[in-house]
């Protein structure tokens, strides 16, 4: 049919020169009827064709560049999340260190007093453990002394008994011991 | 001490009692032989020389005779002599404890020893074993130990009864208050 068309645009295109011979600003018939088919075939061609080509290619593109920023936002958004968690866990970590730094102290007090009672104690037991041994040996010399004074005062007995117990006064001790066994009787 | 010892001291005693029977002098060599004991009991080197082997029997026989030949009798002096003979010169002192016992148990009493720092005359001795009978309720008869550790008064001991009326006991008692 196109093919008709040209060869009708041609027999008429002298009429057209013509024409346009007449009509310097007005084109040829030919060129335009050529002009207005080769515009419909264009026109359908990208309207039935290109568009519909280049519709579905920008659909691609808007869908990918939609599927591209939601990624872009649920990668923030997992990001913040991360961030957060992050955040969270500092300060986490923060309050436990607070805490183990507090404890610590805490502890550190607890053995200075502990250490400081013990040490306390000890000096104590130390004090009166050597009060203790002062006093036994004061008694243990008390005791001693006591004792060398008794054998002295014995010793000094023997000698005075040896040296003034006369025949006569052993005599008095036999009979008054025969006197008190009988007696016991 | 074994039963052994025991039944060995017996027969020695009974010999010896059995022989003074015979002499019929019971009583005197009870006495010598107590008074000889107490002095080998005292007597620390006669003890170890008595009981020395390496000394012969005849010479150990020999001191026996010399030490108890001016103060006791003949009997006495054998009677030792032979306890050191037959090498019981360990035992001597037991020995002759239980034959003093056994010849006043032959008269119905028991030996009171007394220890006294000087010798106690009849009168004394009769005394006292007359108070230590009546105290006792057992009839008993004295032997006197001269001992000066006693210093004075007297110490007397009844089987395991000791009545102790020493000044020595006297002088201890005032140690141990002090």
């Amino acid at each position: 049919m196109l093919y008709s068309l040209i060869l009708a645009a041609q027999e008429h295109a002298p009429e057209a020169g013509e024409a346009a011979a007449s009509n310097p600003i007005l084109p040829e018939a030919n060129e335009i009827i050529w002009g207005a088919l080769s515009f419909l075939v264009l026109l359908v061609l990208i309207t039935k064709v290109a568009f519909p080509l280049l519709k579905k290619g920008m659909d691609g593109r808007t869908e990918r560049i939609r599927a591209t920023l939601a990624e872009a936002d649920q990668a923030k958004d997992e990001a913040q999340a991360v961030l957060s968690e992050y955040r969270g866990q500092l300060a986490d970590a923060k309050g436990e260190a607070t805490r183990i730094i507090e404890e610590a102290r805490q502890a550190a007090d607890k053995i200075r007093q502990d250490l400081r009672r013990q040490a306390e104690a000890e000096v104590a037991e130390v004090k009166q453990r050597a009060q203790d041994d002062i006093a036994a040996m004061a008694t243990r010399t008390m005791g001693d002394l006591r004792a060398q004074v008794s054998l002295l005062a014995i010793e000094l007995a023997e000698k005075v008994v040896e040296k003034n117990l006369d025949a006569e006064t052993n005599r008095q001790l036999i009979d008054r011991f025969i006197q008190q066994v009988g007696s016991d009787s | 001490m074994s039963d052994a010892d025991a039944d060995r001291i017996e027969g020695y005693a009974g010999a010896l009692l059995a022989v003074a029977k015979g002499e019929g002098v019971v009583d005197r060599a009870s006495d010598e032989l107590f008074t000889f004991a107490r002095e080998y009991e005292r007597n620390h080197q006669l003890r170890s020389t008595m009981t020395d082997q390496q000394v012969a029997v005849e010479v150990r026989q020999g001191i026996i005779e010399e030490l108890l030949g001016t103060r006791a009798s003949p009997l006495s002096a054998t009677l030792a002599g032979l306890i050191v003979g037959t090498g019981r010169a360990r035992d001597l002192v037991a020995i002759v404890d239980r034959f003093v016992a056994m010849a006043a148990a032959e008269r119905q009493r028991e030996v009171a020893e007394i220890r006294s720092s000087v010798p106690l005359d009849r009168a004394q001795q009769e005394r006292l074993a007359q108070a230590l009978s009546s105290a006792l309720k057992k009839q008993v008869e004295v032997k006197v130990v001269v001992d000066p550790a006693v210093m004075g008064g007297v110490v007397a001991t009844v089987g395991d009864t000791v009545i102790d009326g020493s000044v020595r006991h006297r002088l201890e008692k005032l140690r141990e208050v002090l």
